[in-house]
């Protein structure tokens, strides 16, 4: 009774109810190809089959099935049933497999879900066996694999504590990747890829070294974390491939530190940053205030001095605002009202 | 709702719009609207006063923001450039249109250039300039804005006299001491002169304007159209840079601030430009680089959506003009047995689809069969009265013109 009811729990119902088999319609039946431990596996499992005049389950019937006899037996309970909730998961997988439902006892459900219904359960659930899964890999299992390890480990430094002194103390990152496959080889190309990250910030760069450095790396800085990153890989060797990062780098920091002929041929748009001085506004302003002098009959009034006044200090600074930072209604408004102070404009 | 709609229109004259005035509307006589805008207005106002038979204009901050700036300018100083800007459809036009109407009101001399973006794309014909090699003269656009500059300006034109000799072609020209009116004739007389003719009028114009015998105002409506690209194509299929366009050219060196006596007003626009994202409104987006550089300093105007005040004052307005109905409100519903509709505000969207009820009674069973969404507030382009055609449909009745 009991290993009948057992099996039509797997007949697509929640697991753990027990169900009179009074209670199941034919339908109910049909629906579940379950997934016997022995025997009927071996034959095709098409639902159909185990339709209505299908057996139910009777321990050691014998059913005809085309010419040859056949022997069912009952399919045991899952492990699951037997499993206290404080057990050692790590015995249960302790390497990589694939999904045994038996096996995990958690109502896990993946699928598409049936028209009005809910996803398919995991019971004989291929999409479950196909994906890959790290119940391998729990905290707990972890732990054990650290504390296997830590016999092969040496003391983390005790002076460096915190990520600060890390940094200053290590500015520069290195990156590799060992790849560990069973084969025959222990050799993977991949290995030979070596990253090298390091903070502008903790070289010894002036502006012009820094605009000059970022220009010519180009696309291997970010702006937002302030570090360049370097990828090396074109060495057949690890070892080499460090080699050409630290080579590359020494080399980008001394370039950067150099000052060319050409660079002075620097023109508007190869600056990274607006520069108020020298610029189209800084020319219309002082026309501007020099007409406006010029209409009130003050003379003698310098370049120098009018660039020296507040209110064109505070255009400059709205100025800068609006075109480094983009464009805000904050910055618009204050462009204005810098504009109506120099041009000395009453509501 | 009455005093809300009264005519204000004498406040307009003595320009005494305040603070106070704001979020009403004030009605503007349709002789003085033919003569002060031969051109300008935006379509869907211009449909509007044909609808109701008057031009209503709200007064609104941005507006009261502007007057205030040039009642208070000081005009021996270089005429100081404002920017109209604000996302689609919130008034940039409007706004200026008011301070057109104030300006020539006050006895100004109004250059209203109704959208730049006219000048730079679907030109049919593009004329080698004689004055210069390098451009390109647009005569269609040239003779199209003089003739409405004429309509709206004749009595600067006879005051305004040349200060210089001009040369028309080898034959005609222009004496020194002739009126401006002159120049304009020539212009709208040979076409072919017609981009040199608006250029001379420019150059005059601003030569003497500090003189302080008149007060200029240069009112450009998309004036991000000067520094932006162009959709014209010389014979030889080369892209035509807008400098290189007369009149371009010419309207570029009038927005310089190197003359004084006046002012200079302009709005930007996204809708009409070219080669612009739908989603640019600020003025650096919208002016480029170039055109940023060219026009600073300039004071920025945002022009916001309608506030709620405003919107309360346009959809009283609405609702006395018995352009919107409501159910419980005067009802239309006694003699020909219709019933009226309950609106909630429409989009311009669900207002072309009632359009599309014409000839029909709208029964409340059609109406019924439009879900109209309800409406948060919106800016003055979602109330098109042009668009509905509410009253078309539902009150054939209705006389299209009130009396």
């Amino acid at each position: 009774m009991a290993a009948r009811a057992g099996r039509c729990c797997r007949a697509g119902l929640s697991c753990g109810a027990l169900l009179s088999p009074a209670l199941l319609s034919p339908a109910v039946l049909s629906r579940a190809p379950a997934t016997p431990r022995w025997g009927r596996a071996a034959f095709s499992s098409a639902p159909a089959v185990s339709g209505r005049e299908g057996p139910q389950a009777r321990e050691g019937s014998v059913r005809r099935r085309g010419r040859t006899l056949q022997f069912v037996r009952s399919a045991a309970p899952p492990r699951t049933e037997r499993m206290a909730v404080d057990q050692d998961w790590s015995s249960v997988y302790p390497t990589a497999a694939a999904f045994k439902p038996a096996s995990v006892p958690l109502p896990i459900r993946m699928g598409y879900p049936v028209k009005g219904g809910v996803p398919p359960p995991k019971e004989g659930n291929l999409e479950l066996i196909k994906i890959p899964n790290f119940l391998h890999l729990t905290p707990p299992a972890i732990k054990k694999h650290c504390a296997a390890l830590k016999d092969f480990c040496t003391e983390w430094p005790s002076a460096l504590d915190s990520d600060e002194k890390c940094e200053q103390h290590f500015p520069i990152e290195i990156e590799t990747v060992d790849y560990v496959s069973s084969g025959t080889s222990i050799r993977n190309p991949k290995a030979r890829v070596v990253t090298l990250r390091v903070k502008l910030s903790s070289l010894n760069l002036d502006d012009h070294a820094k605009k000059k450095l970022i220009k010519l790396v180009g696309e291997r800085y970010c702006q937002e974390t302030d570090v360049l990153t370097i990828t090396t890989d074109r060495c057949p060797l690890r070892r080499q491939n460090y080699d050409y990062s630290m080579h590359l780098l020494t080399v980008l920091y001394h370039e950067s530190w150099k000052t060319e002929k050409w660079e002075s041929e620097k023109s508007e748009e190869d600056m990274e940053e607006y520069v108020w001085e020298n610029s189209h506004s800084q020319k219309n302003a002082l026309d501007t205030l020099l007409r406006i002098k010029a209409s009130e009959n003050v003379s003698n009034v310098t370049k120098e001095e009018l660039l020296a006044s507040e209110v064109v200090k505070n255009y400059r600074n709205s100025v800068i605002a609006l075109k480094n930072e983009g464009e805000t209604e904050s910055n618009i408004s204050q462009y204005k009202e810098s504009v109506k102070k120099l041009l000395n404009i009453q509501a | 709702v009455q005093d809300r709609h009264s005519d204000n229109s004498h406040l307009a004259l003595q320009a005494k719009h305040t603070e106070q005035h704001e979020g009403r509307l004030y009605n503007i006589p349709l002789e003085e609207l033919s003569a002060v805008f031969p051109h300008g207005l935006p379509h869907r106002f211009q449909q509007q006063v044909l609808t109701f038979n008057e031009a209503r204009v709200m007064v609104r901050k941005p507006a009261l923001e502007l007057l205030a700036y040039l009642k208070g300018s000081n005009f021996s100083h270089p005429a100081v450039r404002y920017v109209i800007y604000g996302e689609r459809g919130t008034g940039k036009t409007m706004t200026l249109c008011h301070v057109v109407h104030y300006c020539s009101r006050q006895g100004w001399l109004v250059l209203h250039i109704p959208d730049a973006h006219l000048w730079v794309k679907n030109c049919k014909e593009l004329l080698q300039s004689s004055y210069n090699k390098d451009r390109l003269d647009q005569p269609l656009q040239a003779s199209v804005w003089l003739k409405n500059f004429k309509a709206s300006n004749e009595r600067f034109l006879q005051e305004i006299k040349t200060q210089k000799k001009y040369m028309w072609g080898k034959r005609e020209c222009t004496e020194e001491g002739r009126p401006l009116r002159e120049v304009v004739e020539q212009g709208l007389a040979r076409v072919r002169s017609a981009s040199d003719a608006v250029g001379v009028l420019l150059r005059e114009l601003k030569q003497q304007s500090h003189r302080g015998s008149f007060r200029l105002l240069v009112a450009v409506d998309g004036v991000n159209a000067l520094w932006g690209r162009s959709t014209l194509r010389k014979e030889d299929k080369s892209p035509v840079c807008p400098e290189e366009l007369t009149l371009v050219h010419n309207l570029r060196k009038m927005l310089m601030n190197d003359w004084s006596g006046g002012a200079i007003v302009t709005t930007l626009s996204q809708t009409g430009s070219l080669f612009k994202p739908s989603s640019a409104y600020t003025p650096q987006e919208l002016l480029g680089k170039e055109g940023f550089d060219a026009l600073d300093p300039f004071v920025p105007i945002p022009v916001p959506n309608y506030s709620p005040k405003e919107f309360e004052s346009c959809y009283g307005y609405y609702l006395e003009r018995r352009w919107l109905q409501h159910e419980k409100g005067q009802g239309w519903g006694g003699k020909r047995g219709m019933r009226v509709l309950g609106l909630e505000l429409v989009s311009s969207k669900w207002a072309k689809k009632l359009d599309k009820l014409n000839t029909d009674f709208c029964t409340h069973r059609d109406a019924q069969s439009f879900a109209v969404p309800s409406v948060s507030l919106q800016g003055p382009r979602t109330f098109p009265p042009c668009a509905s055609g509410l009253i078309s449909s539902v009150c054939p009745c209705t006389p299209r013109v009130s009396t």
